[in-house]
């Protein structure tokens, strides 16, 4: 199985091409990064103030990562998920995917290494999507200085790395939903209701144990006023072990799968 | 040798209809074996369990000498198979979707360019196969299935969607394959006609139940054979020949009579003509495999 991995991952990966994967990263990485763009430029009289302020970075990252965190990558990770089940379910693939000579613990392990890599492409490029949110109106707007005290690679790092994790358990859950559903409607509205309900406990003392809720409680966690409880030992344990509850819990159901294609 | 034995398989799907009823089958190796049944018969069920796609619940399945359940990987590796409808990415050419299973296979990239000439589908380089036709697309998987160079091809229905002239060059590659590399190939489907032409084995399934199984041969030789005769006056010919021990019976406008040796043949014809009647039409004639077909289906 291990020396199987990374052919089959390849073949993941390949199968990726030409389909709306591509668009979801490059959307949902430059989505807010390029309304922000759009605003400054509107707003291009107040640019050399905002540009002056010393806290200018730290800003920036938090005001693209509000939409981020709350929105984009919950959907993000609920929509790269049911793309990469339903590549197989639209063809009528499963059956062949099925006969190739694999354990079923890589097929599932490559596909599920590919939503991975999905959501690492995402967060790459928002980072770059911010810096660009921050170079494109220097470049087109006269007077603004550049801003200083540009955030350090392992802080951007750090974050990125942090909200990876946090967004785990709902790939994984999502996942197990995906593979099992030949319907791509059962894992997008099971996902949407979840988001939704994520939305809803926030301001509850207990929201950290519904794993959907990390990406929102991590950023919220951070606002000096506190609206949100998040646990002492911060939401990484809980999201790793529900990451891994779905994700043993999703490969039961893909293995022991009555009818497999 | 057999190179797939199939053992007492009772298979009932959630509904709790039983839709293999102790279906036993025995593939020689290099036989081109035709899996013959109407509609709803059970053979794609068969083939599923077969390739391990649904869950064995009854019986035993053993491929290359290998029992499926415990060498499920191994023997993959060596099958190739279509099940239904082809299982093609739409969104990739035809070179892509065989560089998939390329990887997979750890087969030389050039055998993907072997393969598209074998199938007939060299020419189309950027086409995406969401728009090929459906023929094109089966034979597109054909050439999925082959890819890997395997020792047994098992193809549910391959034809589906070709057109004659299609159906004609499928039979000729698949003939050659298994003259040439000696792959053994199951091949279902419901028309007899399809089969007889190519299968050098015959298994035939309704209901669930094997109704017969062996070479084409055996299947010719039980060929129901039976003497038809045509007189201008067939009452007066059965008369006669009741006198003489023959029993004759009309059916579709004719006298049909047991099969006999053409000397008694043309001692009844003697008979007919000095008793003053006039002969139009007396043959031996058979049922076709199609017959042969319909009536075991049919009891
Ligand atoms: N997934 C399923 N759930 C319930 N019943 C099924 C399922 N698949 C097939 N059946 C039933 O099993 C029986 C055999 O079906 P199967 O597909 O094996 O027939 P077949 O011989 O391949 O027919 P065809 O020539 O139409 O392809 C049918 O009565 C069918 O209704
Ligand atoms: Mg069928």
């Amino acid at each position: 199985m291990t020396l199987d991995f990374p052919m089959v991952l390849r073949c993941e990966w390949l199968k990726r091409r030409r389909s709306f994967a591509g668009w979801l990263v490059l959307g949902g990485a430059l989505f807010t990064p390029a309304i922000i763009i759009a605003v400054r430029l509107v707003q291009h009289a107040k640019l050399p103030a905002l540009y002056a302020n010393p806290a200018f970075w730290p800003s920036l990252w938090r005001s693209a990562w509000e939409s981020m965190a709350m929105l984009l990558l919950p959907i993000a990770a609920i929509l790269a998920t049911s793309l990469v089940a339903q590549i197989e379910f639209r063809n009528n693939a499963w059956k062949q995917v099925r006969t190739l000579p694999l354990h079923p613990a890589t097929i599932y392990a490559a596909k599920l290494a590919v939503i991975l890599v999905l959501i690492g492409q995402l967060l790459a490029l928002f980072s770059v999507g911010i810096w660009l949110a921050a170079a494109v109106p220097w470049l087109f707007v006269a007077g603004v200085p550049w801003p200083s005290d540009m955030l350090s690679p392992s802080f951007v790092f750090a974050q990125n790395a942090r909200y990876f994790v946090d967004c785990l358990p709902i790939v994984a859950a999502q996942y197990a939903i995906a593979l099992h559903s030949r319907n791509y409607l059962v894992p997008l509205g099971a996902g949407f209701v979840a988001w939704i309900g994520a939305l809803g406990l926030l301001q509850w003392k207990y929201a950290f144990v519904f794993p959907y809720t990390y990406t929102m409680l991590d950023y919220l966690g951070g606002e000096p006023a506190g609206k949100v409880t998040v646990p002492a030992i911060g939401t990484a344990p809980y999201a790793l072990g529900y990451a891994a509850l779905f994700a043993v819990a999703g490969y039961v159901l893909f293995a022991t799968k009555r009818q497999k294609g | 040798m057999h190179c797939l034995e199939v053992n007492d398989l009772v298979h009932r799907y959630r509904n709790g209809d039983v839709v293999l009823d102790g279906v036993t089958l025995r593939i020689p190796a290099g036989s081109i074996y035709g899996f013959l049944g109407p509609n709803g018969a059970g053979k794609t069920t068969t083939l599923r369990l077969i390739l391990g796609l649904i869950a064995l619940q009854h019986g035993a399945i053993s491929i290359f000498g290998l029992q499926l359940a415990a060498h499920r990987i191994d023997i993959l590796r060596r099958v190739g198979s279509l099940i239904e409808s082809p299982s093609l990415y739409d969104h990739l050419t035809a070179t892509e979707n065989l560089a998939l299973l390329q990887a997979v296979h750890r087969v030389d990239e050039a055998k993907i360019g072997d393969v598209l000439d074998l199938v007939g589908l060299a020419g189309t380089h950027r086409k995406k196969v969401g728009e090929f036709s459906l023929g094109m697309k089966q034979r597109l998987a054909i050439a999925v299935a082959l890819l890997h160079e395997p020792e047994l091809l098992i193809l549910d229905e391959p034809t589906n969607g070709l057109d004659p002239n299609g159906i004609v060059e499928m039979r000729a590659l698949l003939t050659r394959l298994n003259r040439e590399r000696g792959l053994t190939i199951v091949i279902s489907s419901h028309l007899l006609a399809e089969i007889e032409r190519l299968a050098t084995h015959v298994g035939i399934i309704h209901r669930g139940r094997v109704l017969f199984e062996g070479t084409l041969d055996e299947l010719q030789r039980r060929r129901r054979t039976h003497v038809a005769l045509a007189t201008n006056d067939d009452e007066r010919a059965i008369a006669l020949l009741a006198r003489q021990s023959i029993a004759a019976t009309i059916a579709d406008g004719r006298i049909v009579m047991p099969a006999m040796p053409n000397t008694a043949i043309a001692q009844v014809n003697r008979r007919l003509v000095d008793a003053g009647l006039d002969v139009h039409e007396l043959h031996t004639a058979g049922d076709d495999l199609e017959a042969i077909f319909m009536n075991l289906v049919s009891n």
